[in-house]
């Protein structure tokens, strides 16, 4: 009867657009694809950090690696005038996620961080948030991976490891968050500040051409950097409001 | 003592002729059994009402507002926000609304099919296996008293034969 | 008594009683068959996939569904004209559709039971497949009535229970009927099956408006079961998916497929249980107009559909139309186009419509065609997304193909029991259609 009462009483917070007036946080990030050279360190450190398999080859050419960041590659014009362009491909972690309506046991939701986080536990594998998702950045647990001795002993004792079924993908390193926002309270500080995460991709770039932070905070790096006039999201088109903006390269033939 | 009287008849309306008679002879207790549903019933045995429709309506509107509820209450019982929609959404909303709807419709409809017509009965009753083929057939409670008057009014109505049967 | 060529109520009887109770070697062997087909071509390569986990089947990056999802709308789709058609002809009092109803509503059951099964089949983890039931867990957390899926869980669930209710309760005066020729435990089994029905006035009063009940809350139930399952699909952004015309172009086609299995299952009913008397040329011409009509709403819609893809412009709609029709499976796409658009225009002729094997053919025709259409539009629409990058291509794997061959089998093993446990013709209404047996009309 009270969730009744609570249903009337509060209804325009429940009819409320995204239901959060304000994100506690809203991390974000900014890819300058000025300074990638697509050296994919990115891509191992993520692999460490967050316990991807390594499917081997058979599996990788079926398609069915898993890779929660990827070096996207481009390339246009005939040979002798063939040109590359890369971009790092990541989940969005977008504010309208289209991925978010689809899960039917709620495997995946938008935190007060303005993350898009996905629950293993939850998750039943319909794989209909994969289908959803335009940036293909969500990846499936087709078979139960395991690893060999002595490589169990290096995975992350702070992120689980998946089993078959399940789908996955980049959490923004949200372990590392986590142990921040630990440390800040330990600290008798209410809030995070700049630079005390790093997600495994942004500290692995060689160039920095990642950069990760808070775009609540206008004086973050993050919040300067996407306001660039390169600045851009993919798929703008689509209307799902990324939480990353990627700077455009320049070009000789541009300037 | 009581008894329950059959009579059989091969003919539909000579069992409706006979339905007319008894009713006119003051038996109340009267059913007509045939393998097809007879048209005209109403005309000689008087208008039926049945609660049913009732319950058809009663379970509608309590699997409308029930199912939104559902979804309503269990959206902001544990609160979950997802692609920046409001927690209490009116489309998805109307279409769990909608399947709830039909869903306790029909199982209301069918509780109130069994209500009102008395079933599931799985004693024995007055009945012959005849009634499911061929037949047609009407049955009487009455008095023991009454019974050779009600016979009379079955054979004379045309019935092949008239039993007298237990329970 | 009977007019010339109108079978007697007891001729009825004698027509569908034996059907139930007599187990010809053809039976056995069809039995037999689909039983063994079932076992090793649908549960052991499910286990298998169950065992492995889903890499079993084809499916990859961006094409994450696959032919389980395409059998199951399939499935839905088929289910489609058993109950809504049967209800649709009893709010309009068509007599004609008595005869057939019951083994139609009886094909909508099991296409969905088989649909169920798909969806169980695709799922990663179907360990956990209770957490999409509407019950809380432990921690108080429900499922998500947002998603498309959950419509789905939804709307199957109370569209399998209303058909099941539908089908068990226009058979009640039936199985009374067996009942009363049976003996031994199979009159126990049945007289509790008809919950003691009699036939009496009050019993058929009460039965014919919880009936109506029935069919009233079934039609809007059924067209707006396959427009869920059409959302499951549209209310993505995919490429080729997210069109509006989505909702009305399943429910045209689940139509269509299901009107055409209707007659393939007529032409055997028929056939092997002798109902010459009962199922009529009346019956293949009818829906033989019926398909005709669904073929050309479905051609016009799909036009629409492909119209409104290339005219938005979009590259990726384009795409997406390019890799349809002249991709891979552009052989599939036209074979599909030829079996459902222009194979039922030979329906105009009512010489066709009326030759039962040629009509048998034709539907079956028509069931591959929309096999067909329902594989296309989640293979050619998955690798064909956005980023060109994930790209991908999608083909079936032997577990797939295997389970695509045992689904039919689950679907036949169903039928087949399913006609020895009901009486495969609705006695008590073919009767209605037959003269009253009267005295007035006994002296003429």
């Amino acid at each position: 009867m009270s969730l009744i009462k609570d249903l009337f009483t509060n209804w325009s917070v429940w009819r409320r657009p995204g239901y959060f007036e304000s994100f506690d946080y809203s991390w974000g990030m900014v890819i300058d694809l000025d300074r990638c050279t697509g050296c994919e360190a990115c891509v191992v450190a993520c692999t460490a950090e967050n316990n991807l398999p390594i499917v081997g080859e058979k599996r990788f050419s079926e398609n069915r690696e898993i890779k929660w960041i990827r070096i996207e590659r481009y390339w246009s014009g005939e040979y002798p005038n063939a040109k590359l362009s890369f971009i790092p491909m990541l989940c969005q972690h977008c504010d309208q996620a289209p991925c978010e309506i689809a899960c039917p046991v709620s495997a995946t939701y938008h935190n007060q961080d303005g993350l898009n986080t996905q629950i293993y536990n939850r998750c039943i594998g319909t794989r209909t948030c994969a289908v959803y998702c335009p940036y293909e950045v969500r990846f499936f647990n087709w078979f139960s991976y395991t690893w060999d001795a002595p490589l169990e002993q290096q995975l992350n004792p702070d992120v689980t490891v998946r089993e078959k079924g399940v789908m996955e993908k980049c959490t923004f390193c949200i372990q590392r968050i986590r142990e921040a926002k630990d440390h800040a309270k330990d600290d008798g500080r209410r809030r995070l500040r700049e630079g005390d995460i790093q997600p495994a991709c942004a500290q692995a770039c060689p160039t920095k051409a990642i950069v990760f932070g808070d775009r609540n905070d206008p004086d973050s790096q993050v919040a300067q950097m996407a306001s660039d006039a390169r600045g851009y999201t993919v798929l703008k088109e689509l209307n799902t409001s990324p939480s990353i903006v990627y700077l455009r390269r320049v070009d000789q033939e541009h300037v | 003592m009581s008894a329950n009287i059959i009579g059989v008849y091969q003919y539909a309306d000579d069992l409706l002729d006979a339905a007319g008679r008894l009713k006119a002879s003051g038996f109340d207790e009267i059913e007509l059994m045939s393998p097809i549903p007879l048209h005209g019933v109403e005309k000689v045995l008087g208008p039926k009402k049945s609660v049913l429709r009732r319950f058809a309506l009663f379970g509608a509107i309590v699997g409308g507002v029930g199912g939104f509820l559902m979804a309503a209450l269990s959206a902001i019982v544990f609160i979950l926000p997802t692609s920046g929609r409001p927690i209490v959404p009116w489309p998805p909303f109307l279409i769990i609304t909608f399947e709830t709807t039909i869903l306790l419709g029909t199982l209301a409809t069918l509780i109130g099919f069994f209500f009102s017509a008395n079933l599931p009965a799985w004693k024995d009753r007055p009945y012959l296996p005849a009634f499911s083929d061929n037949r047609f057939g009407v049955h009487v409670g009455c008095d023991e008293d009454a019974a050779e008057k009600v016979e009379k009014i079955m054979l004379d109505a045309g019935a092949e034969k008239v039993e007298r049967v237990k329970t | 008594m009977s007019e010339r060529g109108q079978p007697s109520y007891q001729e009825v009887n004698d027509a569908v009683l034996p059907t139930m109770t007599t187990f010809t070697w053809r039976y056995w062997t069809a039995l037999s068959i689909s039983v063994t087909v079932m076992i090793f071509g649908f549960f052991a390569p499910w286990w298998y996939q169950l065992f492995v986990g889903v890499g079993a089947a084809g499916m990859s990056r961006a094409a994450y569904w696959g032919t389980y999802l395409g059998n199951f709308i399939f499935w839905i789709g088929l289910s489609h004209s058993g109950t809504l058609l049967s209800a649709v002809l009893h709010i309009t009092q068509s007599d004609w559709r008595k005869s057939i109803y019951r083994s139609a509503e009886a094909m909508t059951l099991f296409s969905l039971i088989t649909a169920a099964f798909y969806v169980m089949v695709h799922l990663g983890r179907l360990w956990f497949v209770h957490w999409t039931v509407p019950i809380p867990n432990v921690m108080g957390l429900w499922p998500n009535f947002r998603s498309p899926l959950m419509f789905d869980v939804m709307a199957i669930t109370t569209y399998l229970t209303a058909s099941s209710i539908f089908i068990y309760m226009g058979s009640v005066p039936d199985f009374a009927t067996v009942r009363d020729n049976a003996t031994g435990l199979r009159r126990k089994i049945y007289a509790i099956m008809c919950f003691g029905w009699r036939g009496t006035d009050r019993e058929w009063h009460r039965l014919g408006w919880a009936y109506t009940f029935f069919a009233v809350l079934v039609i809007p139930l059924a067209v707006s079961v396959h427009s869920i399952v059409s959302w499951d699909f549209a209310l993505s952004i995919v490429p080729g998916l997210h069109h509006t015309i989505f909702a009305p172009y399943f429910v045209c086609g689940a139509i269509f497929s299901g009107t055409a299995g209707i007659v393939t299952v007529m032409y055997f009913l028929r056939k092997y249980f002798h109902f010459e008397r009962y199922i009529t040329e009346k019956h293949f011409n009818n829906l033989g107009k019926l398909l005709l009509l669904l073929s050309l709403i479905w051609s016009y819609i799909n036009m629409l559909e492909l119209f409104t893809g290339w005219f938005s412009g979009s590259s990726f709609e384009i795409e997406a139309l390019r890799f349809k029709l002249f991709g891979f499976y552009a052989p599939l796409f036209w074979e599909m186009i030829a079996f459902c658009a222009f194979l039922p225009l030979v329906l105009f002729s009512e010489k066709i419509r009326t030759n039962f094997r040629l009509m048998l053919w034709i539907s079956i025709a028509i069931n591959i065609g929309m096999f067909t259409e329902r594989f296309l539009i989640v293979a050619t629409t998955q690798p064909r997304k956005f980023l060109p990058d994930a790209f991908s291509f999608y083909m079936p794997s032997l577990v797939e193909i295997a389970i695509t061959i045992g689904s039919f089998a689950v679907f036949t093993t169903l039928f087949l029991v399913f006609v020895k446990v009901f009486p495969s013709m609705s006695m008590y209404e073919v009767k209605e259609t037959l003269n009253l047996p009267t005295r007035k009309g006994a002296r003429t």
